[in-house]
């Protein structure tokens, strides 16, 4: 016993040291930051060259810009930009890979040096991070269609079921246009298997990227028929605090001379891209030279391009609604950028997000109940056949992680299903069915061992529907334990597109770039339905065990 | 595509695969660890006969406890950096994802452990140590329940056994090869799960056979 107060001394103090020291890095690194902001030096570009290596964030989803060969190994067009950045650095290349959805987020957490990814150049992103003109590359937004698909135009689209994924600058914009119901997609694949297998109409992406799928013979007959839209430069993304540093100026020149050299031209033919238009434009106004020889697109004493070589395109959609003020003057005052509170759309998003997020939650703990309980009815029953298959599915459940059985079904039957029969499962439904399997198996399993117990007193005790009360004291506490647990896990269903808290959460932050403050947000909500379910749940059971005493 | 065919892509994978369950693993044993410790310290405090620091230990336990795995997870990915540079110095010490998963996951072990443990330590001091050991058999299929939980480190970027099977089915561009490929998966954590599960049994047996005449005496 004496020892305790000893160890508990210590580890206090080395928590207390852990704490203290990470926060005293984080003020070191922004301290410093903020101490040179007017020009020049910058941290970034220290680090790198301390390290000997530059940390990329590029996409291995995005063929040919960004993939994975046959060995497994990244390569791509972005990936040989990435890499003569390297070489001109005198640095050795750090490949990190990054998706549609969490590419600016690596680089606020300072995870990356740059983000190369197929990054659209706006103004909503500006205002997040710092975008390198001019751009590399550019594309448009348009729509993957199945071959069998009646839509011919944009409107068609309207409130109809669209797939996209989270990041994306159009999403927004297309939403608000054509009113189209968008389902959110974590990465390119899993939203081209919806689409194929008839949960949407159609892939809201980059022309450059569909049109790369289509020659592809996995998609033979699909279609892009719509013209594309919101045309939009890519740039190299680096930190927001980078801005108006020596980094940020060494970028942009790296790009103006790919421009100039045609490097971009070459490196789009060796990968066999289709000619853009963009780029021979752009390579064309970095070639030209003015009277007196000089370059025509040069640096003005600001230090930035001349007007007419810069990014001309920029979408701004800050629509704002009721609350607006109170959202606005709390940004202004407290820098705490709340947009679900003065932006309706994020609202939207955002309240949309939590119901879900309730309905989820109550339909898992039912159906985890019901699961368990037919279940274990079905364990007792003695029935040569429906006993041993009731048992093996309680071990089985349990031993298969429910995110790798939504993957399963959804996903993996889910494919086999729509070849063989053309039916497409409802992604709310495979949620609930994988979570409510993984609990209700330890429910069963629960009330299993709790039948055994109470045999050793009442040998010929078999549970069936009508007697579950004799278990309810033996049983209840892990019941509830199990239930709780599902309550804590129903952001899973974010994967399958399934537009839950989480979800919305961070379509909101990898358009908005609020991270700090959307995660807090969002932690102390989840916190808050976790406390409700426990206190509801123990009210619960408290009553039934009173009442069964 | 035959059976044989998948059988043959399923067997090349198959390292690459064993790579990914390893570090399942790895995230489970940290989280386990570093948990444990935590909900120690924990425990520790909540048995305090100080008011105040019961009353912090009782409250940090709670909070812990009801910590969505998955919301922590994505909370520490975006909210700790990705290195840090330590102070007074020019070491850069990097901070994978991994071992952020691993922490989300310990927060939970933390409430769990500090619960159970809060028990165990009391029985213990009344004299009923073989009541204590109760902790043991429920801490390992606490573990059982956080190598399940160690696949959601995938959503957060973390190149364990699922996300594997997602990087194969990308790079292989054939879609045929997704439910043998998920189910293979299934096949390795119920390998990993069920020997366990079936060890455990036979401890808690042997262990109740051993500390029931102990109680008696």
């Amino acid at each position: 016993m004496k020892r305790y107060p000893v160890f508990r001394f210590l580890l206090s103090i080395l928590l207390f040291c852990t704490a203290g020291q990470i926060s005293l890095c984080h003020a070191q690194a922004s301290g410093a930051a903020s101490s040179n902001v007017h020009v020049a030096h910058s941290d970034r570009l220290a680090l790198i060259r301390e390290r000997g290596a530059i940390i990329v964030g590029v996409k291995t989803d995005y063929a040919p810009y960004g993939m994975l060969n046959s060995a497994g190994m990244p390569v791509g067009f972005e990936h040989d930009l990435a890499e003569d950045i390297a070489k001109r650095l005198g640095v050795k290349l750090r490949k990190v890979s990054v998706t549609g959805s969490n590419r600016l987020q690596k680089l606020q957490d300072g995870t990356v040096d740059l983000v190369l990814a197929t990054t659209g150049d706006t103004a909503e992103r500006r205002k997040i991070a710092t975008m390198i003109e001019p751009g590399y590359y550019a594309s448009g937004v348009t729509l993957f269609m199945r071959p069998d698909t009646p839509i011919k135009n944009w409107t068609d689209t309207r409130g109809k079921p669209v797939c996209a994924t989270q990041g994306s600058y159009f999403n927004r914009a297309m939403q608000q246009r054509y009113l189209m119901d968008l389902q959110m997609y974590n990465n390119d694949r899993d939203a081209k298997l919806a689409v194929r297998d008839g949960r949407c109409v159609g892939y809201l992406f980059d022309d450059t990227a569909i049109n790369n799928d289509l020659a592809n013979p996995e998609w033979k007959g699909y279609k892009a028929l719509l013209p594309a839209t919101l045309n939009n430069p890519w740039a190299i993304a680096i930190s927001m605090k980078e801005r108006g540093t020596e980094f940020e100026q060494l970028l942009g020149d790296i790009v103006a001379d790919w421009h100039r050299s045609g490097f971009l031209e070459e490196r789009e033919k060796s990968w066999g891209i289709p000619p853009s238009k963009f780029l021979s434009q752009t390579d064309a106004l970095w070639q030209k030279t003015d009277d007196d020889g000089q370059p025509y697109c040069r640096r003005l004493s600001d230090g930035h391009w001349r007007a007419e070589c810069r990014n001309q395109v920029f979408l701004t959609s800050a629509d704002v609604g009721g609350l607006a003020q109170f959202g606005l003057w709390l940004n202004e005052t407290t820098g705490i950028d709340l947009t679900p509170v003065y932006d309706s759309f994020d609202r939207a998003q955002f309240l949309h997000g939590l119901i879900v997020t309730f309905y989820l939650t109550f339909l898992c703990i039912v159906c985890s109940l019901m699961f368990g309980w037919i279940g274990a009815v079905c364990g007792e029953s003695g029935h040569f056949l429906l006993a041993p298959v009731a048992r093996c599915v309680a071990t089985l459940g349990r031993m298969t992680p429910p995110l790798l059985s939504i993957y399963l079904i959804f996903f993996g039957l889910g494919s086999v299903l729509n070849k063989a029969f053309g039916i497409s499962l409802p992604a709310f439904a495979v949620a609930v069915g994988c979570l409510s399997a993984y609990a209700g198996s330890g429910i069963m399993n629960a009330l299993l061992v709790a039948a055994a117990t109470h045999r050793l007193q009442h040998p010929d005790f078999h549970l069936r529907f009508t007697n579950i009360w004799q278990l309810a004291r033996l049983a209840s506490g892990s019941i509830t334990a199990s239930l709780i647990n599902v309550s804590k896990a129903t952001m899973m269903a974010s994967v399958i597109a399934v537009p839950e808290l989480l979800s919305a959460t961070t379509t909101i932050i990898a358009e908005r770039g609020n991270v700090g403050v959307m995660m807090n947000v969002l932690l102390l909500i989840f916190l808050g339905i976790v406390f409700a379910v426990v206190g509801m749940l123990r009210y619960l059971e408290q009553k039934m065990l009173t009442r069964v005493a | 595509m035959g059976a044989h065919e998948i059988f043959r892509q399923l067997l090349t994978w198959t390292p690459y695969l064993l790579g990914g369950f390893a570090m399942n693993i790895l995230i489970s044993v940290v989280a386990m660890l570093v948990g444990t410790g935590i909900g120690w310290a924990l425990a520790a405090l909540s048995l305090s006969t100080h008011r105040w620091r019961g009353r912090i230990g009782l409250v940090l336990t709670k909070f812990s406890r009801s910590m969505p795995t998955i919301v922590l997870q994505f909370y520490l990915a975006f909210m700790l950096p990705g290195e840090i540079l330590l102070p007074f110095s020019k070491t850069i010490v990097n901070f994978p994802v991994w071992i952020k998963a691993s922490l989300a996951l310990a927060i939970a072990v933390a409430g769990f452990a500090s619960d159970n443990l809060t028990i165990a330590m009391e029985e213990w001091k009344k004299g009923n140590h073989h009541a204590a050991f109760i902790f043991i058999p429920s801490w390992t299929t606490y573990a059982l329940i956080i190598v399940m939980a160690s696949s959601t480190a995938s959503i957060i970027g973390v190149s364990e056994l699922l996300s594997r099977c997602n990087t194969v089915i990308n790079a292989t561009g054939d879609t045929q090869l997704m439910l043998p490929i998920y189910l293979y998966a299934c096949l390795f954590f119920f390998c990993f799960c069920y020997p366990l599960t079936m060890l455990m049994k036979k401890i808690s047996k042997t262990l109740a056979k051993r500390l029931v005449p102990q109680s008696q005496r």
